[in-house]
C-alpha cells in the first residue's frame, strides 16, 4: 500500500507542466472543480453513505450520525 | 451506526483556481427507496472572503427521514430474509458546520466545527487543517486532523447512553498536471473507539433442533479505517467537455474492503447550459462478523445488517446546470441506485442481501454576492 502511494505521489509530481497563472483559465471552470457545489456534494454523500460501509475520504472533522 | 458521515468541510482544495469570492446556495434532496425509506434534506450553505486573507464557510441542513427499516433478519422460512418493521419511523436530524481559514501567502491554516443532533444520536466534532502551495501554486499539500465525540441512544431504550470517539488524520496533494488537467489524492485514517452496535437490529435464527436464538446486533468496540481518494479532471477545449473520474479505496479492521469508481462527462452547450451524465460503481466485502444467521452457541460479536455484507451497486445519474448572469446557477440532478449481491466485483455477494432500489432528485441554486 505504501509503495503504491509513494509511486502515485512521484508520478503526480514529476512529468507535470508548470502552469503559469495566466494559463489557468480552463482550470477555473466549474466542471474542473472537485467540489463546485457544497450543497450538491453533501446531498450525494447522504444518498450513498447511509447504505454503504465505506464513507468519507475528502475531509475530516465532519462528525457522525445514526444513519448507518 | 458506524463510521462518521464526513460533511463537506474540505481539508483539501476544492478548486485549483479560486472561484467566486462570496457565494451562497440552497439545495434540496429528495430520496426514495422502493418499499423502505424516504429522505428529504434541505441544505443552506455559504462561503466568503474577508480582506483577502480570511475565508469563512458554513452550512446547515435538516434530514427528515421516514418510512420502514429492516429490523430483523430471520430464517424462519428456511432461508434468512429481512423482516421489515410494520411501524413506520420518522426521524429528524439537524446539522450545522463552520470553517474559518486564514491565509499567510502560500500557507493557510483552518479550524472547523460541526454539530449534529437527532433524537438518538448526537455528534460534536472539530477539525484543524493546513495547506501549503508551492511550485507557483501548481502543487498544494494538505494535512488535517479531526476529532468527533458522539453520543448514542435508542428510541426503544431510554436507558441507552453510550459514547463513540473518533480521531481522523488526513494528508493530501493537489497537482496541476497541465493547463487542462488536475489531479488530487488524499489518504485519511480514522481511529474509532466506543459503541458501534445498532440498537434497532436483531438476528432471529431457528435451528433444526432446540430453541431459536434472538440476538441483538453486536459489533466490535473499535473501528480503524483507511481511505484513499483520488480525483482527476481533464478538460477538452475542442469539444467543450470535461472528463471527471473519482476512485476511492476503503478498508477497515472489521474486514471490510470497498472500492468506489465514478466517471462523468460534463458537456457544455453554449455559455449557459451544461449536461453531466455519470455512472458510479461500488463494491464491498463483508465484515468479518457479518452473518444473516447465528450459530449455537452464539458468537461474541454478530451483525446481520446487510449494509455490512458483500454486495455491489450501480448508480447512474444525470445533472443539468443552467447559468445566468452574475454567476447565478441552477442545477438539478436525477439519479438511480441499484444495490445487489450479484453486482459485487468478482462474483456473488452475501446470499441474504436483498436488492435495494432507490431514486433521488437534487435541486440547487448558487448565488454569488
Amino acid at each position: 500500500m505504501k509503495r503504491w502511494l509513494a509511486a502515485l505521489a512521484a508520478a503526480m509530481l514529476c512529468g507535470c507542466t508548470a502552469v503559469a497563472p495566466y494559463q489557468r483559465g480552463y482550470l477555473a471552470r466549474d466542471d474542473m472543480a472537485f467540489d463546485p457545489s457544497p450543497g450538491m456534494s453533501r446531498a450525494l454523500e447522504k444518498v450513498y453513505s447511509a447504505k454503504e460501509a465505506a464513507s468519507g475520504g475528502a475531509s475530516v472533522g465532519g462528525g457522525g450520525c445514526g444513519c448507518n | 451506526m458506524t463510521a462518521a458521515l464526513a460533511l463537506p468541510i474540505a481539508a483539501i482544495p476544492a478548486r485549483a483556481v479560486a472561484a467566486e469570492a462570496n457565494e451562497m446556495g440552497f439545495t434540496v434532496l429528495g430520496y426514495k427507496e422502493k418499499g423502505l425509506m424516504k429522505i428529504t434534506e434541505p441544505v443552506i450553505w455559504a462561503h466568503g472572503t474577508i480582506q483577502d486573507v480570511w475565508e469563512v464557510e458554513a452550512s446547515a441542513a435538516v434530514d427528515i427521514i421516514s418510512g420502514a427499516s429492516p429490523q430483523l433478519v430471520t430464517n424462519v422460512s428456511g432461508r434468512p430474509v429481512n423482516s421489515i418493521s410494520s411501524a413506520s419511523i420518522t426521524d429528524r436530524r439537524n446539522t450545522a458546520d463552520a470553517k474559518v481559514t486564514r491565509r499567510f501567502g502560500d500557507f493557510a491554516l483552518s479550524v472547523s466545527r460541526a454539530i449534529s443532533d437527532e433524537n438518538d444520536y448526537n455528534s460534536r466534532a472539530f477539525g484543524l487543517g493546513a495547506e501549503w502551495s508551492l511550485n507557483q501554486r501548481n502543487t498544494t499539500l494538505a494535512a488535517g486532523y479531526g476529532k468527533s465525540n458522539d453520543r448514542v441512544g435508542s428510541r426503544n431504550d431510554p436507558t441507552l447512553h453510550e459514547r463513540r470517539d473518533t480521531k481522523e488524520y488526513l494528508v493530501g496533494i493537489t497537482q496541476v498536471v497541465s493547463p487542462v488537467a488536475i489531479v488530487q489524492s488524499t489518504v485519511t485514517r480514522a481511529e474509532g473507539r466506543g459503541w458501534y452496535n445498532d440498537p434497532y437490529k436483531l438476528t432471529f435464527t431457528f435451528f433444526e433442533t432446540g430453541i431459536p436464538l434472538l440476538l441483538p446486533d453486536t459489533r466490535p468496540d473499535h473501528r480503524d479505517t483507511l481511505t484513499w481518494l483520488t480525483r482527476y479532471r481533464r478538460h477538452f477545449p475542442e469539444v467543450r467537455g470535461t472528463l471527471q473520474v473519482d476512485y476511492r479505496y476503503y478498508r477497515d479492521d472489521w474486514g471490510i474492503r470497498a472500492h468506489t469508481l465514478e466517471a462523468a462527462w460534463e458537456q457544455a452547450f453554449g455559455e449557459r447550459w451544461s449536461v453531466r451524465p455519470a455512472l458510479r460503481y461500488y463494491t464491498q466485502e463483508a465484515a468479518d462478523f457479518y452473518s444473516p444467521v447465528a450459530t449455537n452457541p452464539p458468537p461474541a460479536i454478530l451483525s446481520s445488517d446487510q449494509r455490512l455484507g458483500a454486495w455491489g451497486g450501480l448508480s447512474p445519474s444525470l445533472r443539468v446546470t443552467r447559468r445566468f448572469e452574475r454567476g447565478i446557477a441552477i442545477e438539478g440532478t436525477l439519479g438511480y441506485v441499484h444495490n445487489a449481491r450479484d453486482l459485487r466485483f468478482g462474483g456473488s455477494g452475501s446470499p441474504a442481501f436483498e436488492t435495494l432500489r432507490a431514486v433521488y432528485g437534487i435541486v440547487g441554486v448558487r448565488y454569488p454576492f
